[in-house]
């Protein structure tokens, strides 16, 4: 029944006498392990197009979406990771291989007359594959490919004549974005699989037309055959090669993806690809105005003479000639592992580069982290606003650029402390501190010109459950809701029968205005009415010196305004949301639960 | 068994074996929606019952917050759902529908007379209380639980479902 299926089958197509051509493949000497590599290269190039196939039916290719479809793919969908870091691994097998091929076809001399034309299509394919590196390696629009390639690019640009303009049909704008990567994307998924498929035709009929070239000392070994010695081989070679991916993946559990792309970034290491880092020790041997001798010039030589290398024997003896193309690339091949061997030792050696990919592993770990928790996840507007809304992220950030200049956070600081410390800043921890010693650094004690609490200080006769309370008292304004007005305040539960309030007012509101409960006057002071809270504060920091806050202070004296194009809303934000512990994964200190008490105790 | 044929029971073994090792992965990874929960909603209130009349049809929007694939979205509207208030000391004082179609999942609209629900996809029909006035779609529209909450002016509570298009009976999406 099968049989007559094929038959039927065989006399519409002439299947049999193609597989029989396919097969039968006489190879002079027999087979050879040493025949694997384009075999192996061809199974690795198939595993590369359907793992990357399968990508394509998740992957989302814009700057809004690449970063959160890869995250989805590596870390939330059935086996992605294992299909991703097949497809990650794979890429970097194929550059192995290659140059395991192109040895052995130059051992073999299998470049010369009349195949200079398939090691024409072979060099294609080399640079084809390093093409998909390249293209591959940006699509997941995280930090290690958006910096990489933004060098690979700007390299490009800096080609003589034609580079600015090629770089920007490149780049796609005179920007990197969207249109990078969809023409990234484009470029790894039509284009250059298209002309790897065609070069690869041609390089395997051409390699068919003019047979294998025969060892030199085949001796009387009898000729072999493709099916089914020189085949077994090349498999068990294709599954040697699966092993070593297996093996990379699983211990690797996939591929790398590192925080999302962030262009304001400026501490980020950027390294490309290994197989590419001799270019990139490459390029450092040539500083300033000589660079392009790195970036272009050693390389297009390089080039040349690969493609020249099936000629050379028309000017030299055949075995100058062969000898000279094997120097050639031995050296090469030493020249790029020298290279390699000294970017890597130098980035080994080099505190700074380490401190930063510490920082870089950091941001990587708390953008998956937040990616994954339920309640935050990747926001509409894109994954980069993953680390951006972050308070421990970003607010710390901000925290550290603008404030730490004068203030201390936790003890510690940029320069000399001239303000308060903002460790706990609107909770009852901080308040107590301030109601127990004022003039201690964490509060006014860098601060002379706003002596008044250290002047109250000296007079209070307030116990310490007094003080206790009165901490409490002012550590509930904090949770004030912004809409909310001074009476309909007064009015909510918990505020009038507060043990802290006739405390507070009768001590803190000689000075401190809170309208409706106390009037001030004795000395000046800022209004405390939702002290603490966002609203409060986002005002401190953008007007301190209005007239509620310190404007009674000498200009000089006060804190500087920040305007809202210095610190953004979102700044602003995620600074008092990191000041307030109000972040994925926040530590939960003894004060912070006291002041949960203090709020539900007062209610809103 | 001689070299050739270990060589040709090999080479078929051996590359069934690598064509394996990524064909189940990449199968599982294909299948992976189907691990995929259909969200469960909960009673949201809609809308208050003063601002329906009785008989009058209104829709309104469900507002929920979606997780779709690797996006979480803020809440926003994720459906529609009709009302129909009904006469005092009626069984149900409120009815609602999705504007899911269970023909073929368009949203259902109400005729231009006003006096019918209406798909203009396929033209399936129905009356208000869901029953369907012509055989176009297999079932009547899909009514959702409803509560009314206690207030004096009470909301209504409704839980928002997805249901299987095309069956005889009204099967929640899991």
């Amino acid at each position: 029944m099968l049989n007559r299926l094929a038959d039927w089958l065989d006399i519409r197509t002439g299947y049999r006498a193609l597989l029989r051509e396919a097969l039968d493949e006489p190879i002079p000497g027999g087979a050879r392990w040493r025949y694997v590599f384009g075999s192996a290269l061809s199974t690795t190039f198939l595993i590369q197009l359907v793992t990357g196939l399968l990508l394509m039916f998740s992957y989302a290719p814009s700057a809004s979406t690449a970063w959160g479809s890869v995250y989805y793919i590596s870390d939330q969908m059935t086996l992605g990771w294992f299909i991703r870091g097949i497809h990650h691994y794979g890429s970097q097998a194929m550059v192995v291989l290659l140059v395991l091929h192109l040895i052995q076809v130059l051992w073999a001399g299998a470049y010369r007359r009349p195949r200079e034309v398939n090691w024409w299509f072979g060099m294609a394919l080399m640079f084809l594959t390093l093409g998909f590196s390249l293209t591959g390696y940006l699509l997941p629009w995280d930090q290690k490919g958006y910096w990489a390639t933004k060098v690979a690019t700007n390299i490009v640009g800096g080609t003589p004549v034609l580079g600015p303009s090629l770089q920007k049909v490149i780049v796609g704008g005179p920007d990197y974005g969207n249109q990078t990567l969809t023409r990234f994307y484009g470029l790894h998924v039509g284009v250059l699989p298209t002309l790897f498929v065609l070069s690869l035709a041609a390089h395997v009929a051409l390699f068919r037309r003019h047979g294998l070239t025969p060892p030199r000392r085949a001796g009387n070994r009898a000729t072999g055959h493709f099916w089914p010695e020189q085949l077994f081989m090349d498999t068990v070679a294709s599954l040697a090669v699966l092993g070593v991916l297996l093996f990379l993946v699983l211990s690797e559990h996939g591929a790398n993806l590192d925080a999302p792309a962030d262009p304001s970034s400026s501490d980020y290491p950027a390294r490309p690809e290994w197989y590419f880092l001799s270019l990139f020790q490459l390029l450092k041997a040539f500083p300033g105005k000589n660079e392009v001798v790195g970036t272009i010039l050693i390389p297009t030589a390089i080039t040349v003479v690969l493609l020249l290398i099936p000629l050379f024997d028309r000017f030299l003896p055949d075995t100058l000639a062969h000898l000279l193309a094997l120097g050639f690339v031995v050296a090469l091949v030493g020249g790029v592992g020298y290279l390699t061997y000294e970017a890597w030792r130098s980035d080994a050696h080099d505190k700074f580069f380490q401190a930063g990919r510490a920082k870089a592993d950091e941001a990587r770990r708390r953008a998956l982290r937040l990616a994954g928790d339920p309640a935050v996840g990747i926001p509409p507007d894109g994954a980069a606003y993953v680390l951006l809304r972050d308070p421990l992220t970003h607010g710390r950030g901000v925290l550290n650029a603008k404030c730490l200049g004068c203030h201390y956070f936790d003890g510690k600081g940029r320069g000399r402390q001239v303000a308060s410390d903002l460790k706990g800043h609107g909770s009852y921890a901080w308040v107590r501190g301030l109601l127990e010693d004022p003039k201690a650094p964490s509060y006014f004690g860098k601060v002379p010109q706003c002596d008044g609490m250290a002047e109250w200080k000296k007079n209070s006769k307030l116990s310490k459950k007094q003080l206790d309370d009165v901490a409490r008292f002012v550590a509930s304004f904090a949770a004030v809701p912004p809409e909310m007005t001074p009476e309909e305040w007064l009015n909510s539960p918990g505020v009038a029968d507060h043990p802290g309030q006739e405390p507070f007012v009768k001590d803190c509101g000689r000075c401190h205005v809170v309208d409706g409960l106390t009037e001030g006057g004795y000395r000046d002071a800022p209004k405390l009415f939702a002290w603490g809270s966002k609203q409060w504060t986002s005002r401190m920091i953008h007007k301190p010196g209005s007239p509620d806050l310190y404007g009674y202070l000498e200009k000089k004296d006060q804190m500087p305004a920040f305007t809202s194009d210095q610190l953004t809303e979102n700044d602003v934000t995620t600074l008092i949301r990191f000041l307030k512990n109000d972040y994925l994964d926040a530590p939960k200190p003894q004060e912070s639960r006291v002041q949960a008490q203090v709020v539900r105790a007062t209610g809103p | 068994m001689n070299r050739r044929d270990l060589y040709r029971f090999g080479t078929i073994a051996l590359g069934s074996v690598a064509a394996l090792v990524l064909a189940v992965p990449g199968v599982a990874y294909l299948l992976d929606p189907l691990r995929r929960k259909s969200k469960q909603g909960d009673f949201a209130p809609l809308a208050r019952l003063s601002e329906l009349q009785v008989g009058v049809p209104k829709v309104v929007s469900v507002i929920e917050e979606r997780q779709d694939a690797w996006v979480r979205y803020p809440k926003e509207p994720v459906g529609s759902v009709w009302l129909i208030r009904q006469p005092e000391r009626s069984k149900a004082p409120v009815i609602a529908f999705t504007t899911t179609c269970p023909h073929l999942g368009c949203a259902i609209n109400l005729s231009a007379d006003g006096k019918s629900f209406y798909c203009p996809c396929h033209t399936s029909r129905f009356d208000f209380s869901g029953k369907r006035l012509n055989d176009i779609p297999p079932r009547a529209m899909d009514s959702l639980e409803v509560k009314l909450s206690t207030d004096g002016d009470p909301w209504i509570l409704v839980k928002y479902q997805r249901f299987r298009s095309q069956t005889e009976e009204k099967v929640p999406l899991a």
